[in-house]
């Protein structure tokens, strides 16, 4: 079988067991951090179109997370519009925005693009917050109904947040999936390879970028619309603050950056790690929790720069060749 | 706007510029020598804070006796910074630059719970000192003393790196490094020593300026945060490894921070730095004076 | 620490007299939640809560010879002197985080009820997770007016929210202007969190109703560097009241900017917050003389309720620091708990809620200087009056009403 199918095969099985978590986990809590984990994988997922495979480092997705939140509740608690359509409209408001965005911040190289994405999700926080229409800085309340697929409220039922949310990831690791063999992808490895490359392709990278631009905002956005539904309440600071923006980064560079099972390897070790430090030893408040958090950090990032899969990769370098 | 407050308001933007730049300038030099950009920038400055207040309350001596002191502990830190951590980060073949983000995101998180766990979360700051609650009224416009004699520290300490960038051993030994780490070990400089020293040289720079800040403003674990920040626009606004690129951006944010507060919502405040940094950048990607 | 066996015990008893009118349980423990920010920059309230509250629960627990709520007996007497344990969640001011730790101690520890937040925004989806679960979510200390305002039947908030504070203080600036003093404009200096903004806009409203002039509206970011600028815009004005809406560490860079631009405001008339917590006047005590702020406790009634000095003592010796506005209804809401919880006879859900929604404690029984505490049908207590208090010498002294004041106000501040 290729290589390629084995990959599908994998999700599928992932797909399975993580459908059937809710009925095998009754817990409230650890599905609360199931529902956390599949939702920063999927939003890993789709920061490593742009950060891993494109090369362009944005510290500024929170931007597109909130702009999905906020579209969501809007629609949602002013129009009475069902978030199904909401999260998509917040989808496509967020992909125009980046591809406005990304028209003169990709003419910025390196560091100096990163802080640009910063400021731009800064300004954009600074913004919202200020805006008393949408909320400001009271925020957005959804309002509390009966239990429903089509308003997304569910009082104490974890499972199809849960569903939800592996459905996210699945979408975003398919997209992932085609882009590694598509034309963009082949440009974007060819790029890293040499420089020069880009210099003789031009135009086309430059709107490839565009458009990796565009779906990883996309697909955030509907995260942050999910995340709206899920919390049921938003405000600036929970939905597009800076923290955000690098928890979507983060497990995709401790998992493998550009690579297509990172962001959930990544994403696997480093939320339910960060929800049982806070839950279990947060409570005594001397900050125990975030040094062992903090050094837990340092150690992957030191242990394995390349990310966790690298392990993988090189046993099974080290197999192929005994 | 009345004159006297408008001079008030310049006033007051230069010194706090000159903070800035004075925080910003150890982060450039970091990343002008290896490319790293310190996530935890922010957090050695708590460290210097808190230094200065560990010290204050131990020896009873003044801050401003105690300034040289912090930017010597911060110095060692620094350099031990870079042979505990940074010097592994940098091992990584691929996405150096995301590594070491994520190292020293990491970093700032631990050294946030080590500030929690060793002296609680609250909020501390120096009461009485020689320059604490004074000011120097000129007319109808008033220099805090601890800012001033903030602004004569940052000036020293550009004037000082100027002249060990460009005219020591230990600056060329930085330069060169910078242009060509293969080179300079066929030279015989040992590339871990360079970069543990100039890791040393940054932290003793937000160390100084640590030590200042912590006379008039309060001290508490996540104090770093909106200050890094500020560092960060500013150095890329000045330009990646120019020295004097981010004294300038500091002043200039200082100014456009201060004035902005006057002519726009003062919650909107940082908008209008932060469109200076994009509509600069944009025209020029590497920033003002950026030769990187 | 994670699934307490004895808990779980409690829950089956407690659902096997489902639906019996059954009387006093012979059991151990009572769990209670405790939401609060132990880490990140609110981390101290967080630590001053739990000293609060624990404060409270030996009150509870142990036998005090002072006349408050279970005081006297020990544990709760009628549920068999069952005693109290807490069980403390960080949410680090994050509403999803304090929802997920909510359920957390409903599920796994099987609280019998919820205590929080501080941060209003977290205590809008705390309390909603209670309301769904059936658990009584005592509101302690987030003052947000639109927290009891939305049908949520699990409820209480036994503490004054924004609209009755600043009422408060604008009968107080209504009170000097008809004793002939000047009172004519106020500057609003508020930070831009719900906080603030829910402070400000009922201060404005007030302050246009009333016929105060307003000289200056500023809206700071909070946390900022610098607020120099900002500072010089009020000394421009110099309005008759300055009203800050801060938290601490702002109102320590507001006092010491104000020193150094050299602008003595006439008068300050605060939003408690930062200007109740020992912090600030450690850092700029000798500036803030004749300070007067809003508060929902004042230590001076001590002279009249002896409880007071009791309580302050055992809360001062775990704290090392006085009770404040924070703290002494942190304190405050576990001893309405407990009471509800002696009443009802039971640790189902809706059996302390029903016990909760019928509370009547007079005045005498609590530490504030409330008319009474009893919840309306909202689960706001209709008599959390507030007081003014004004820091004189290094102590704070209640000046307003009149009907619990110790002292008249110093007014102008500087007189």
């Amino acid at each position: 079988m290729s290589n390629r199918k084995k990959q599908l095969l994998i999700l599928a099985a992932i797909a399975v067991i993580a459908g059937l978590l809710p009925e095998l986990v009754t817990d409230v809590y650890l599905l609360n951090v199931v529902v956390l984990t599949l939702m920063f994988a999927a939003l890993a997922q789709s920061w490593n179109i742009l950060g891993g495979y494109c090369g362009q480092i944005s510290l500024g997705h929170a931007l597109y997370f909130g702009t999905g939140a906020y579209v969501t509740s809007i629609m949602f608690t002013t129009f009475g519009v069902s978030p199904w359509v909401g999260v998509f409209a917040g989808g496509i408001f967020s992909a125009a925005l980046a591809l406005a965005l990304g028209y003169p911040c990709f003419r910025l190289k390196g560091h100096y693009f990163s802080i640009a994405t910063i400021v731009i999700a800064e300004i954009g926080l600074l913004l919202v917050h200020n805006w008393d229409a949408v909320g400001g800085a009271l925020g957005i309340t959804w309002p509390i109904g009966q239990d429903s697929w089509w308003t997304l409220q569910f009082a104490r039922d974890k499972a199809p947040y849960v569903y939800l949310a592996l459905g996210l990831f699945i979408a975003t690791w398919l997209s992932t999936y085609w882009i590694e063999d598509s034309r963009w992808g082949f440009w974007w490895r060819a790029i890293k390879d040499s420089p020069e490359a880009a210099e003789s392709l031009g135009v086309e990278v430059f709107r490839s970028k565009m458009a990796a631009a565009a779906l990883s905002a996309f697909f955030t956005a509907i995260g942050g619309g999910f995340y709206a539904a899920f919390v049921s309440y938003i405000d600036p600071e929970s939905v597009m603050s800076f923290r955000f923006s690098l928890l979507f980064a983060l497990p995709a560079v401790l998992g493998g950056i550009g690579t297509l099972w990172g962001p959930l390897v990544g994403a696997l070790i480093l939320i339910p790690f960060t929800e049982i430090t806070r839950s279990y030893m947060g409570g005594f408040g001397n900050g125990l929790d975030l040094i062992i958090y903090g050094a837990l950090i340092i150690v992957i990032s030191l242990v394995k720069p390349e990310g966790i899969l690298s392990l993988f990769r090189d046993r099974a370098k080290r197999g192929a060749r005994s | 706007m009345t004159l006297p407050a408008l001079l008030q308001v310049l006033a007051s933007g230069l010194l706090m510029g000159l903070l800035y730049a004075l925080i910003a300038v150890g982060l450039s030099l970091i990343f002008g020598l290896m490319d790293v950009v310190n996530f935890a920038h922010g957090e050695f400055l708590m460290t210097a804070m808190y230094v200065v207040f560990g010290l204050w309350l131990v020896t009873a001596l003044d801050p401003v006796l105690l300034v040289p002191v912090t930017a010597a502990v911060l110095f060692a830190a620094g350099a031990f910074v870079y042979l505990a951590v940074i010097r592994f980060a940098m091992r990584a073949k691929a996405n150096i630059g995301m590594v070491q983000i994520f190292a020293t995101f990491g970093l700032a998180i631990l050294i946030q719970g080590l500030a929690q766990f060793l002296f609680s979360p609250d909020y501390r700051s120096i009461p009485t000192s020689w320059l604490g609650n004074r000011t120097l009224a000129i007319g109808d416009v008033f220099l805090p003393l601890p800012q001033v004699f903030g602004g004569l520290i940052s000036l020293l300490a550009f004037a000082g790196l100027y002249l060990l960038m460009n005219r020591t051993d230990l600056g060329k030994a930085l330069e060169a490094t910078r242009e060509d780490q293969g080179a300079v070990a066929l030279v015989g400089i040992d590339r871990n020593k360079v970069f543990a020293l100039g890791w040393g040289l940054g932290s003793a720079l937000v160390g100084l300026a640590g030590a200042v800040l912590a006379i008039f403003y309060y001290i508490h674990p996540q104090v770093g945060g909106p200050f890094a920040l500020i560092a960060y626009v500013v150095v890329a606004l000045g330009g990646f490894g120019s020295v004097f690129g981010a004294l300038a951006a500091g002043l200039i944010v200082g100014l456009v921070e201060a004035f902005a507060a006057t002519l726009l919502p003062p919650a909107m405040k940082s908008i209008a730095v932060y469109l200076l940094y994009l509509g600069v950048v944009f025209l020029r990607p590497r920033g003002l004076f950026g030769r990187l | 620490m994670t699934v307490n066996r004895r808990g779980i015990l409690l829950g089956t008893v407690a659902a096997a007299l489902f639906g019996r009118a059954a009387p006093a349980l012979a059991a151990q423990e009572i769990v209670i939640g405790a939401v609060y920010p132990t880490s990140g920059p609110n981390a101290q309230i967080g630590v001053d809560a739990r000293h609060a509250l624990e404060t409270a629960v030996d009150i509870v627990n142990a036998v005090h010879d002072i006349d408050l709520p279970t005081a006297k007996s020990e544990g709760i007497a009628g549920l068999g002197g069952a005693r109290i344990r807490l069980v403390f969640a960080d949410h680090q001011g994050d509403p999803q985080k304090g929802r997920a730790e909510a359920e957390r101690l409903i599920t796994q520890d099987k609280v019998v009820a919820v205590i929080g937040a501080f941060h209003s925004s977290v205590s809008s989806t705390v309390s909603v997770t209670c309301e769904r679960y059936g658990v009584p979510y005592m509101c302690a200390d987030s003052s947000s007016p639109s927290l009891h305002r939305r049908n949520l039947k699990f409820f209480f908030r036994p503490s004054a929210h924004d609209e009755l504070f600043s009422l408060a203080m604008f009968d107080f600036l209504d009170a000097q202007r008809a004793a002939g003093m000047k009172v004519e404009t106020v500057a609003l200096f508020h930070e831009d969190t719900i906080f603030g903004t829910d402070s400000s806009n009922v201060q404005r409203k007030l302050a246009g109703d009333r016929g105060y002039d307003i000289a200056v509206d500023i809206k700071y970011r909070a946390n900022s560097p610098s607020l120099t600028s900002e500072v010089q815009q009020l000394k421009s004005a110099d309005a008759d009241v300055l009203m800050p809406s801060s938290y601490t560490t702002d109102a320590i860079l507001l006092v010491r900017t104000m020193g150094e631009l050299g602008y003595k405001p006439k008068n300050i008339l605060a939003q408690a917050a930062g200007f109740s917590e020992k912090a600030v006047f450690d850092a700029a005590g000798e500036k803030l003389d004749g300070l007067i702020s809003r508060a929902s406790f004042s230590l001076d009634l001590a002279a009249k309720r002896p409880s007071i000095a009791y309580v302050n003592e055992r809360f001062k010796a775990r704290a090392g620091r006085d009770l404040n506005d924070n703290t002494s209804r942190q304190f405050m809401a576990l001893l309405i708990l407990a009471d509800a919880l002696d009443r009802a006879k039971s640790v189902e859900g809706e059996k302390v809620r029903a016990a909760l929604a019928g509370t009547n404690i007079p005045a005498e029984r609590t530490i504030m200087p409330w008319s009474n505490c009893a919840f309306g049908p909202d689960g706001q207590n209709t008599g959390a009056d507030p007081v003014l208090i004004q820091y004189l010498g290094g102590k704070w002294v209640t000046v307003f009403p009149e009907a619990v004041a110790v002292a008249g106000a110093k007014w102008p501040m500087a007189s």
